[in-house]
């Protein structure tokens, strides 16, 4: 039997606040202008995969549904394709608000575990940090072992085509004097501090949380 | 011309009738809270209480008010003021409302000085006492300025009774026909080469679904018909010189190279022409329909003439051709090549602008498929296609003849989008139902509007909205993101794809049908900002013309004498234009029958002692009101015509030119008041 769940929404399951926040951020001020016309979804190629569409987001955020939004499917799926910004009618920059909204997930550790797309971004900085750039092979099979590891034996066909095409190097690229890069990391991560102790915290990226992991 | 005028008695009368010291009452208006909450009122009476010469300074809530005018009034009696200085408003919305008062008090008008400070002061500052301190330099600025006013009388100019309308749609039809009535000589002057504008392309109106042409073509045949209006089509206003009351017109008479009065609309020619087949474009169609070079615009054409098309027809590009209209014509001798371009000039008193609109162009929205897809039509060729007078005598059918089964209607295309249109365009969601009924009716088709928001507030128009719920028109509320031939489900091979969010049940769809029809808005005309400067208007930053006053004076413009009506001010259906037409009719009417134009006394005047006669200033007058006078060797001004514009004033090397209201003093020590 199907489950019957509550799906009323009192003030107290809103954070207020929440929206006002996500305006300040820079890039999504435009948000209060929207109409709900539904363009964004419309436009939206991942729209048809979400928990919320991309015009229900903007609903939520304005409305202070925090839990709501940052716990959704929709931030994840967004491909920054920049279509729905393209169409709006106002202007608003929806793809920017995505990542804003994402950035707060992170900061909160509220988004799905299993979601592959914190993990690859995750992944992705680390590894640009520690070698200077990314080696796709090792950046994609580290994605699988901690997104979903089952995934790599049901594309096992696939790697065996890229193996035999030459296109799967598993050698590590790797930039010189990476002892310089980690200098220069450096003094950004110090003044970055500096700035965000007297700034808040509000505005960091993912990159730079997740670099403030990396020792 | 006023009694005053011509010999100098009248103006510049420095403390005339004034004797012994300067006496100044100073008045500053709370406004409400929207002077007062911004600026200390009473701080600033009592400051100016202290300023030499001020035997008198209030504050007071309302100084418009009538018991704020009667206090100015009893004060100039009680007090002996010859000076009076009103801070509150703008001197647009007040200063005729206190200079009368002052009158009414027993002194001349222009012993008053206004100072505004709402608009430049507490509605742009939030700072209180920034703010109060701003507003004393500026009544301080207004009380040294007033000790140096004159005694002045405004002077009467006699108003030309004779009105011209530009643009012949329904709101200048509607306009012309009430001033005519009214016993007034109009001019309508229309561009097209007919009368009757967007309104004769339409089959039906809403709400009340009554037929278009029923009643636009009885008001063009008025026209036509009356003895105090003159209709010039085919025409276009090429200068405006003068001012309110007396204008001077140039219109611009293209050539038909056929002569009115003598085509009586047989439409012989046309059936006769080289051209055994229509194969031009017809306009009034939208492209759908062809005609020939010699054509009459639309069936109910006024004036019921033809006209020949110079780009394509072959006597005038390139006068080798038969010429068997000519013979088709015979005895009536109507067509006549040599017709060439003709400027006529015309006088009027009062102008109404009545220009109307253009419609979007659909192509600037890529994803919808206009003029890719041909089954995409906009709602004036679908108009076209359903009325029975259009290309399809009122059948609606796909490019390739078939009958649509499904129809889909987009609304809002160009309109409430920051990238196009930032306005609603206000009769296309009324519009788009009234044809989506239409459509019903005639094909019995599945027909969904897609609608952001509907808006129906006109009278009737809600009720339409219920009428076209229960008669089955689906209503999906989403904006389309995309219109695709691209089909991905079985239902959806040869159709058109519209891709939207159905936002109100929270999923996008895929909705395939045959037509779709987009609601395309209103924009102003092409040429908007040429008219704006031949007629010197303004314009919002959008291009539609500016009224004086958004709800108060909504039919008139900065320019005295110069009215506007219809969608040329911005989107409105055709209940609302036609009041505008009214209202600027009524307007007219109110300074015809007035008689005179009251002037304001702000003219130039020589101080003959300091001219030296150089004759600078003569070719810069652009109203022509300096003469030279020989026998003394001095510039002369003639009041009458002075408009006060300024310009021989800043000019004149000698500095011989003085201007009353402007005089050197005044502006000076109001310029040491407000920097003091």
């Amino acid at each position: 039997m199907k489950s019957i769940k509550r799906t009323i929404k009192y003030d107290a399951d809103r954070v207020q606040g929440f929206g006002r926040e996500i305006m300040g951020v820079t890039g999504c001020e435009q948000l209060p202008s929207c109409i709900q016309c539904g363009t964004c979804s419309g436009a939206c190629p991942l729209s048809i995969y979400m928990d919320f569409s991309p015009r229900q987001v903007m609903a939520l955020v304005r409305a202070d549904f925090k839990r709501e939004v940052l716990s959704s499917n929709t931030i994840w799926l967004c491909a920054s394709c920049y279509g729905c910004t393209v169409e709006c009618p106002r202007q608003i920059r929806i793809t920017d608000i995505m990542y804003a909204l994402k950035q707060r997930a992170i900061r909160e550790g509220v988004y799905p575990k299993g979601m592959p797309i914190p993990v690859l971004a995750r992944e992705f900085t680390r590894m640009v940090l520690s070698k200077g750039r990314i080696t796709e092979t090792l950046l994609v099979m580290r994605l699988f072992l901690k997104a979903n590891w089952r995934a790599v034996l049901s594309s096992w066909r696939l790697g065996l085509g890229l193996i035999q095409t030459g296109r799967f190097v598993l050698k590590p690229e790797r930039i010189e004097r990476r002892e310089e890069l980690a200098a220069m990391l450096a003094t950004v991560s110090v003044t970055r501090h500096a700035a965000r102790a007297a700034k808040g915290r509000h505005h960091a990226t993912p990159e730079q949380l997740i670099a403030e992991e990396v020792p | 011309m006023s009694a005053s005028n011509g010999n100098g008695n009248g103006n510049g009368n420095r403390n005339g009738s004034q004797t012994g010291a300067i006496r100044i009452g100073f008045y500053v208006c709370h406004c409400g809270h929207n002077i007062g909450a911004v600026v200390d009122c009473a701080a600033v009476a009592h400051y100016v209480g202290t300023l030499p010469g001020v035997v008198l300074s209030r504050d007071y809530k309302y100084m418009c008010s009538d018991p704020g005018q009667e206090l100015i009034q009893s004060d100039i009696r009680e007090h002996r003021l010859n000076r009076v200085v009103v801070a509150s408003c703008s001197p647009l919305l007040h200063e005729h409302t206190f200079r009368t008062a002052v009158e009414r008090g027993g002194l001349n008008p222009f012993y008053f000085q206004m100072v505004n400070i709402r608009e430049h002061n507490s509605w742009v500052h939030n700072d209180r006492e920034l703010a109060t301190v701003k507003a004393k330099a500026q009544a301080r600025a207004a009380v040294e300025r007033v000790r140096y006013h004159d005694s002045l009388r405004t002077t009467r100019v006699p108003i030309q009774p004779d009105v011209l309308v530009v643009g012949g749609g329904i709101s200048g039809i509607h306009a012309a026909l009430t001033l005519g009535n009214a016993g007034k000589k109009v001019f309508l002057v229309e561009r097209e080469p007919s009368i009757g504008g967007h309104m004769a392309q339409f089959d039906k109106t809403f709400p009340t679904l009554d037929c278009a042409a029923c009643i636009l073509t009885p008001k063009m045949s008025a026209v036509r018909a009356h003895e105090n209006i003159t209709l010039w089509t085919y025409s276009e206003v090429a200068k405006v010189e003068g001012y309110v009351g007396n204008y001077t017109v140039t219109i611009r008479r293209r050539p038909r190279y056929v002569i009115e009065d003598l085509c009586v609309g047989c439409l012989e020619c046309v059936g006769k022409c080289i051209y055994k087949e229509a194969k031009f474009p017809d306009d009034f169609n939208v492209g759908l329909s062809r005609r020939k070079p010699i054509y009459i615009p639309f069936p109910q054409a006024v004036p019921q003439v033809v006209l020949i098309d110079p780009e394509r027809c072959l006597q005038v590009k390139t006068g080798k051709c038969k010429k068997t209209c000519l013979e088709a014509c015979a005895d009536r001798k109507a067509i006549d090549f040599s017709q060439q371009e003709e400027l006529v000039q015309i006088k009027v008193g009062t102008i109404i602008l009545a220009t109307g609109f253009k419609l979007f162009d659909a192509k600037r929205i890529p994803q919808y498929g206009y003029g890719l897809y041909p089954n995409v039509v906009t709602s004036l060729e679908l108009e076209r296609l359903v009325t029975s007078s259009g290309p399809t005598s009122g059948e609606i059918i796909l490019r390739d003849g078939s009958k649509p089964r499904t129809a889909g209607f987009i609304l809002c295309v160009g309109s409430r989008d920051t990238r196009t249109n930032r306005w609603c365009s206000r009769t296309c969601c009324m519009h788009s139902m009234k044809l989506a009924q239409l459509f019903k009716e005639h094909t019995q088709a599945d027909v969904t509007i897609f609608y952001m928001d509907i808006r129906a507030p006109g009278k009737g128009c809600e009720e339409f909205y219920d009428k076209s719920l229960r008669e089955g028109i689906r209503f999906v509320r989403g904006r389309v993101a995309e219109v695709t031939d691209w089909a991905l489900a079985p239902e959806e091979e040869g159709k058109l794809v519209i891709r939207v969010e159905d936002t109100l049940a929270g999923f996008v769809r895929r909705i395939p049908v045959d037509m779709i029809v987009l609601a395309v808005g209103m924009e102003p005309q092409a040429d908007s900002q040429a008219m704006r400067r031949l007629f010197n208007l303004s314009c919002s930053t959008e291009g539609w013309f500016l009224e004086k006053h958004p709800k108060l004076a909504p039919v008139s413009t900065f320019t005295d004498g110069i009215f506007i009506a219809g969608c040329c001010q911005g989107p409105k259906d055709i209940p609302d234009s036609i009041a505008q037409a009214g209202a600027a009719a009524a307007e007219c009417l109110a300074l015809i029958d007035r008689g005179y134009i009251e002037q304001e006394p702000n003219t130039a005047h020589i101080h003959e002692e300091n001219c030296s006669g150089c004759k600078s200033c003569l070719p810069l007058c652009p109203y022509t009101a300096i003469s030279f006078d020989e026998t003394v060797g001095r510039a002369r001004i003639n009041e009458a015509l002075c408009k006060g514009c300024g310009t021989c004033v800043a000019s004149c090397p000698s500095g011989a030119i003085g201007q009353h209201l402007f005089e050197d003093e005044q502006i000076f020590k109001e310029i040491e008041g407000i920097l003091a």
